[in-house]
């Protein structure tokens, strides 16, 4: 039995248009391993949503292959669609329908009854305004029934693209919990989403993809745990100490009175060395690496990590 | 047969649709209440006037003189049988030519009123089919039926079937009703319909209901193609006003056979008369620029074009990118 619940062999997609072409998949290698939530990251126009399009058969490949439980799609595609719930951009949705409405319709065509529609809307806690049009919900409204729909075959892979897309703090954290609680409960979720905090707090791996390629992949704690470690240090004399600090072969980089010190395995070498060369420590801050800063430091491009930051928090720091 | 029951399922809840339905359905009210009026019996009046117009006509004295001379010699006027007896009758108009409307006969409803109402209903079904299409795109739900159902023709399929069913479904209450509203008044007034005109409304309806099949199928399929629906709408416009531009300029004789309206009228009427102004007759050449375009004809020309845009969306819908 094949536990890799999506993959992806040399994936590629060419856009073209009376502009010329654009590359958005470049060969692309992704694998979802099954059970649990897989992260999908990459800056704007990286080929996330191209790459779950294709997946989903809304876009035809230009080259490469692609499998869903093992299944070769797009070819074998309406064997497997059943198990395969999705959100893709932006909700789609006939605003003259309630809610509901529009999710009994699709319910419809694959054989659901009204009650599996009642308790996907109950899931997002949609059921209250289920009977109203479509047109008249908030942003946060309509992205609840789109996941609503993507509940609604009770999937083995739910795939998301920014799930959380206008949804309050409130919503936003139902939304975790719902997605941390399928992942827990065996289903495959892939999400892909520019709120890496958010990410990194569901997430048990991640892709993350830059260009139309495969950047990095894996356990969220490995690749984590391969991000360089940096140390904040304050001392009486910084430029003494950034001089010891850089003359023992460590990278340092000097911030008013402090120092951030990289290339140390533990914090305790800096404070030994210092000491050692009569400069005492005053304050020493392990910067802990995030999933933002790990990102960030793959897919580091001026334009790029503005757009990733915009969305991003700060660094998380500990003592 | 789920696909095809949710389909006809979104296609009669979509307001917009259900606000054309209801257009066609009042325009066909207004063409049974306007054809009643015109039709209404002959009031004592209207009979007073027109047999005192029909008695003047007859008190001119060129009529007289003409009574005068037929009463001579009757033969030569109106034939061996005739007498003098019968000139009077024969020269001097009746009164019932003088009358201010004609009685309700469906035959001559079904060339005038008929053929319109069908063609204003097809205009609006063309409204609806692309309607249908076009909101699936505008609002994006394409792609979440795609989700559910990624078979592509099929789910293409299923729409079409659908359109096309409401669409035939709509022209047949619409039109069923006008000619039936229509029985009800002749048979309120005690006037026979003879059976040929019966046989002939009913001809008359099936084409219209094929006609308004093929119009929301052939709408439908377009807007697949365009994704739009005012894109859908405006090109049918251009090519229906600008085509017959084009076939005008044609510079070939009989380019007339090519008109989309002559081929609607040809399919709705029987036997249907056109002008072919692309026919230019010498003195010395014996032909007329008057044309009869035959049902098979004008079903054979909307048959191959709907066949086309069918083909098109179809394939088109299978391969492109959503």
């Amino acid at each position: 039995m094949n536990d890799l619940v999506i993959e992806t062999s040399g994936l590629r997609k060419v856009y073209r248009s009376r502009g010329g072409r654009t590359v958005a998949v470049d060969g692309l290698d992704l694998s979802v391993p099954r059970g649990g939530v897989h992260g999908f990251l990459g800056p704007n126009g990286s080929g996330k949503t191209s790459t779950i399009k294709m997946l989903l058969g809304l876009v035809r490949p230009t080259k490469g292959e692609m499998r869903l439980f093992g299944e070769p799609v797009p070819a074998r595609l309406p064997h497997v669609i059943n198990r395969v719930g999705a959100v893709v951009e932006e909700p789609g949705f006939v605003p003259a329908f309630s809610g509901r409405k529009n999710l009994i319709l699709l319910a419809r065509s694959v054989g659901l009854s009204r009650a599996t529609v009642d308790d996907a809307l109950q899931q997002v806690g949609l059921a209250d305004r289920a009977r109203d049009d479509y047109r008249g919900y908030s942003l946060g409204m309509r992205q609840r029934l789109a996941i609503a729909a993507a509940l609604l075959k009770s999937p083995d892979l739910l795939i998301l693209d920014e799930p959380t897309n206008g949804l309050d703090p409130a919503g936003i954290q139902a939304i975790r919990e719902l997605i941390r609680n399928l992942g827990d409960t065996g289903v495959t979720v892939l999400l892909s989403s520019h709120i890496l905090a958010e990410v990194q707090q569901v997430c048990h791996s991640v892709s993350i993809v830059g260009e139309g390629r495969l950047l990095a992949s894996g356990n969220v704690g490995d690749l984590l745990g391969e991000s360089v470690s940096r140390t904040r240090v304050l001392v009486a004399d910084p430029q003494g100490a950034k001089h010891f600090l850089e003359s023992a072969g460590y990278a340092v980089a000097r911030s008013g009175e402090e120092l951030v010190v990289e290339g140390h395995e533990h914090p305790e070498q800096i404070t030994r060395l210092l000491a050692d060369k009569g400069v005492y420590v005053q304050e020493l801050t392990a910067i802990r690496p995030t999933l933002e800063s790990f990102f960030l430091e793959l897919t580091r491009r001026p334009e790029r990590t503005t757009a990733a930051a915009a969305d991003a928090p700060t660094e998380g720091e500990a003592s | 047969m789920r696909l095809l029951l949710v389909e006809l399922n979104r296609f009669r809840s979509r307001r917009a649709i259900v606000l054309l339905a209801l257009a066609a359905v009042l325009v066909a009210v207004a063409f049974v209440a306007a054809t009643a009026w015109n039709t209404r019996p002959l009031s004592h009046a209207d009979r007073t006037d027109a047999a005192a117009q029909s008695d003047l006509e007859g008190q001119k004295p060129e009529r007289q003189q003409e009574v005068r001379a037929c009463r001579a010699d009757p033969q030569a006027y109106l034939g061996a049988d005739a007498t003098a007896a019968d000139c009077a009758g024969a020269l001097i108009e009746p009164p019932s030519t003088y009358y201010p409307r004609q009685p309700l006969d469906l035959g001559t409803v079904l060339h005038r009123q008929g053929v319109e109402l069908a063609l204003i209903v097809a205009a609006l079904i063309v409204i609806a089919g692309a309607t249908f299409a076009g909101a699936d795109w505008s609002s994006g739900s394409i792609s979440n039926q795609l989700l559910f159902e990624s078979r592509r023709s099929r789910l293409w399929l299923a729409k079409a079937a659908a359109v096309t069913i409401g669409g035939g479904l709509i022209t047949l209450v619409v039109l069923g009703g006008y000619w039936l509203g229509l029985g009800a008044v002749a048979q309120a007034r005690d006037l026979s319909i003879p059976g040929a005109d019966v046989t002939h409304v009913l001809w008359h309806l099936l084409r219209a209901v094929a006609l308004g099949m093929g119009a929301a199928l052939g709408a439908f399929a377009l807007t697949v193609i365009f994704r739009h629906t005012v894109a859908t709408l405006a090109l049918l416009f251009i090519y229906s006003v600008g085509g017959e531009l084009v076939v005008n300029l044609l510079p070939f004789e009989g380019a007339g056979r090519w008109s989309v309206g002559n081929n609607a009228f040809g399919w709705l009427a029987t036997h249907h008369r056109y002008f072919d102004a692309t026919i230019t007759c010498t003195p010395v050449e014996r032909c007329s620029s008057t044309q009869v375009m035959t049902h098979l004809e004008a079903g054979t020309f909307l048959g191959v074009l709907l066949l086309v845009a069918v083909a098109v969306s179809l394939l088109w819908f299978r391969r492109r990118d959503v």
